[in-house]
């Protein structure tokens, strides 16, 4: 057991944990966000995903450890309001269909988004290849992806 | 099959909870979701809503005006949550954004009516439930008018309910739904209520935002995974590598020491490490010393089964399940006809792959089992527990979280028997989680199957008698052994039995095989395997005579709705227009869960690689009630069809399954997903189809065809994988 403290969703948590313990499940079954999915337990499906200093990362593979002093976000710190850019496009194109994979989705497009306001469709692939959807959902993640990039260029043109 | 004779098999021990048992069941289940009109979905205790007034089954009104519509099918995605409660919503005249849905209990009250059995699957919940909840809607909406025609002493002819009030046209009075609800309740149900006109519907054929759509975008959502009680600890199983073995030995000393670990408990094919958390479970099982027994199963590889379904289509003794007009055997049809053309199709083991891993959560005491997990077989999971346990089903709680994709894999209820043994092994709450491995080579598959289809062909090409035999492991064996014979399994023939194409001698021979592999429901079912050989083979045929697709497959249809499919995807996809150098497109129809269903696929292909430029589908679902929904649906199952088609194969290799997790058992990316154009063709609300499943059926061989006409190669096994073809990213 060691003592880590690190920034989850803008507020300071310092856990007694196992180093090794994967981010997943310490976000999981220690802090009790479960928006946060397990899916392969391999960093293949996309599930796990959350922002780590501002990067998509697989915290299924990710040891606790390795976040001490760094900024954590999940998808329950994505906006206290549903009204990030990639939540309204989703409301906007009804992308969910089984929604468990979506929190992982969202992520990944909230930081492509952040590194590329205006990405193209090849820019999208790149990004989101790695999330699997069983449902299928991939036609309606791409153009919201696209809408929320518009959004938020509106925002920006009208700030 | 009748529903009773179903009935009879499967309940004869649950003929308590009729009726009242119904309503205490529902007041009692200690939790219940909740989910408001626009807001979040949360778990709540449900203790507060006592004072709501019952209507019926489906609706309560509380005295504050707040309207509970009761959702009795499992929400995966399909949409059921939302569509189906807004059938109640529309014929009880209420407004959507004010109602609250609540998943229901099991009770007999919410058995699909067609085969009086509470599932979700078979594509067949709006079907199945659409004439009862309309019925069920416009009953209490007479009554809570009849109520509030008394207090005033009118005629209930002169008042009408619109918004969730009762209106007194004459006069303009008003009294909302809460105000009479308690009067309503005592009246007589009335015995055939007059439902409205399709004209004033305001919410059916209208795309609404699914009610739980908010839950799922801020992580607030509950699935299996994230349900938890007090108390409650984690397992994580281990269950025996060879299909159909058993624990020999274990010893329970090697992790009891581990951290969190609390203990190790049998479970009937494997072995359950428990611990405070499910990381800790997780970590010492893989330390846990366990012994498995094979029982001789672990001969089974891919290369013996697929000479057992060789054997089996050459061999003899077929049940014959069709036969129309001179039927003709394919060994009949040599020199009767210009031309006999015969081919085989084949199509792959499958895994569900649920995004949610299997996992449920049991209480279970001397006096009660309560579970809570993502299932689509709730009343099978209650007789079963009733029956593992002793317990009255009324001391059996089931309840429902949302699944994570089910896909029919969530009909059967191993993994819920798990959690409950589990946790009256140690006498606590216990939440079983499978890891991705486990999940993926203990799942009950979607069997391969071996299609013969033969054809006598006219001196103009035309087919004028075809035969089909088919090889094929069970599918509804476990999840509805009713319908499952010594030699016949009604699900495996799908697709064959009824199909629009105009031939005069049709028959269908089937062999049931027997293997050592657990083979179950899976998104298409029959209708998948049996529409790949047809569509494929039709495809075949125009080759042969030398015609267009669309032009023969419409010479040989005479039926409305199939023509107007058919033309609809030809105008749709273009087909008529020149194509660059090197795209083709393939095409394929069927009528697949009361469906009508056509796609185009227009591809090149280029050293072995595929890529798909444009897929375009039509469906005529006979209306299509929530068209965004559907439209979604069928995008999604389309997206499933090309992993089906290029990707996707569990394989066997002494007596285990080999693929374990997405690295080996790949399904479709985003970058490999052309633009998916669906188009739905409303005909009539008389003739309502399922679309859950629909999807994948006719992409797969369109998608076949399309190679073949891009290549001129036929490839009659899937995946195409195996052929060393591969999908393109698409941009």
């Amino acid at each position: 057991m060691k003592s880590i403290a690190f920034n989850l969703n803008g507020a300071g948590v310092t856990i007694e944990v196992e180093p090794d313990k994967p981010l997943l499940w310490v976000l999981r079954d220690d802090l009790g966000l479960t928006g946060t999915k397990y899916g392969c337990g391999m960093a293949i499906c996309g599930c796990c995903t959350v922002h780590v200093e501002g990067d998509a990362i697989r915290s299924c593979v990710t040891p606790i450890a390795r976040v001490t002093g760094k900024r954590v976000i999940t998808i329950e710190g994505l906006s206290n309001d549903l009204r990030h850019p990639v939540q309204r496009a989703w409301v906007d194109l009804q992308v969910p269909q089984c929604g468990y994979c979506q929190p992982g989705q969202m992520m990944s497009a909230a930081c492509l988004l952040a590194q590329n306001p205006n990405p193209t469709d090849t820019d999208i692939d790149d990004a989101m290849s790695g999330n699997l959807c069983r449902c299928g959902t991939y036609q309606r993640i791409r153009k919201a992806i696209h809408r929320a990039a518009e959004m938020t260029a509106k925002q920006g043109a009208r700030e | 099959m009748s529903g009773n004779e179903v009935s009879r098999r499967f309940f004869l021990t649950a003929s308590l909870a009729a009726g009242g048992g119904l309503l205490l069941g529902c007041a009692l289940s200690p939790v219940a979701e909740l989910v408001q009109g626009a807001g979040l979905l949360s778990v709540q205790d449900n203790s507060s809503r006592l004072n709501d007034i019952t209507l019926n089954t489906w609706i309560r009104i509380s005295p504050g005006d707040e309207v509970t519509l009761i959702s009795s099918q499992s929400e995966m995605g399909q949409g059921v949550m939302t569509t189906l409660p807004a059938i109640l919503a529309e014929e009880l005249c209420v407004d959507w954004n004010r109602v609250k849905i609540e998943v229901s209990a099991v009770a007999p009250a919410y058995r699909n009516p067609r085969i009086n059995w509470q599932f979700t699957g078979n594509s067949e919940s709006t079907t199945g439930f659409f004439d009862l909840l309309r019925t069920m809607g416009a009953s209490a909406r007479e009554m809570l008018i009849k109520a509030a025609a008394n207090r005033w002493g009118v005629r209930d002819e002169e008042c009408y309910a619109e918004s969730g009030r009762v209106v007194h046209g004459g006069t303009r009075r008003v009294l909302k739904f809460g105000d009479v609800a308690e009067d309503a309740a005592k009246l007589t149900p009335p015995k055939t209520p007059r439902l409205k006109s399709e004209r004033d519907w305001k919410l059916l054929g209208r795309s609404l935002p699914r009610v739980e759509l908010s839950s799922k975008l801020n992580g607030s959502a509950v699935f299996g995974l994230d349900f938890s009680v007090p108390g409650m600890v984690y397992a994580a199983v281990m269950q025996s590598p060879v299909h159909g073995g058993v624990v020999s030995s274990f010893d329970k000393q090697s992790v009891l020491n581990h951290p969190g670990v609390i203990d190790v408990v049998q479970i009937p094919n494997g072995i359950a490490v428990v611990a405070q958390q499910y990381w800790y479970a997780r970590q010492a099982l893989k330390q846990l010393k366990v012994e498995f027994e094979n029982k001789g199963k672990s001969e089974i590889r891919s290369a013996t089964l697929d000479q057992q379904y060789r054997d089996s289509l050459n061999g003899q003794s077929w049940k014959t399940v069709k036969t129309e007009g001179a039927a003709l055997r394919s060994d009949a049809m040599a020199g009767k006809f210009q031309q006999v053309l015969s081919h085989e199709y084949e199509s792959q083991f499958l895994a569900h792959a649920t995004m949610e891993p299997m996992n449920c959560t049991a209480s279970v005491t001397d006096e009660s089992c309560t579970v809570w997990g993502p299932l689509q077989g709730p009343e099978l999971a209650k007789l079963t527990l009733s029956g593992m346990f002793k317990l009255p089903p009324e001391r059996v709680f089931i309840n429902r979280t949302l699944l994570g994709g089910g896909f029919g894999r969530r009909l059967l209820v191993d993994f819920v028997v798990q959690a409950a043994v589990v946790s009256k092994a140690v006498g606590k709450p216990v939440k079983v989680v499978w890891s991705r491995e486990e999940d993926m080579q203990h799942d009950v598959y979607r069997p391969a199957t071996l299609n013969q289809i033969s054809a006598g062909l006219d001196e103009t090409g035309q087919p004028a008698a075809i035969a089909h035999k088919v090889v094929s492991p069970s599918i509804l064996q476990f999840v509805y052994p009713a319908a499952v014979t010594e030699d016949n399994d009604p699900s495996c023939l799908e697709g064959l039995m009824e199909t629009h194409y105009q031939i005069p001698s049709q028959r269908v021979d089937f062999k049931l095989l027997k293997i050592g592999i657990p083979t179950s429901v899976l998104r298409t079912t029959g209708y998948g395997p049996n529409i790949f050989a047809l569509e494929s083979f039709i495809d075949e045929l125009a080759f042969e005579a030398k015609k267009d697709p669309y032009e023969f497959r419409r010479a040989l249809l005479k039926d409305e709705r199939s023509l107007n499919v058919l033309n609809t995807v030809v105008a749709k996809s273009d087909w008529r227009k020149k194509r660059s150098k090197g795209v083709a497109r393939g095409l394929a129809y069927a009528e697949a869960f009361r469906t009508h269903i056509a796609h185009v696929v227009e591809l090149s292909v280029k050293n072995n690689l595929v890529n798909i430029h444009r897929i375009t589908c039509v469906v005529d679902c006979g209306f299509a009630l929530d068209p965004e929904i559907t439209r979604n649906s069928i995008e999604g199952g389309t997206v499933w069809g090309l992993s089906a088609a290029f990707k996707s194969a569990i394989t066997f290799h002494n007596g285990r399954t080999v693929e374990s997790n997405f690295h080996n058992y790949q399904i479709a990316q985003m970058d490999e997903t052309p633009p998916i154009d669906v188009h739905i063709v409303n005909s009539s609300t008389k003739v309502l189809g399922g679309t859950g499943e629909v999807g994948p059926v006719t992409l797969v061989p369109a998608v076949t065809n399309a190679i073949f006409a891009a290549t001129g190669q036929r490839y009659r096994s899937l995946p195409l994988s195996r052929h060393g073809l591969r999908l393109a990213s698409i941009v």
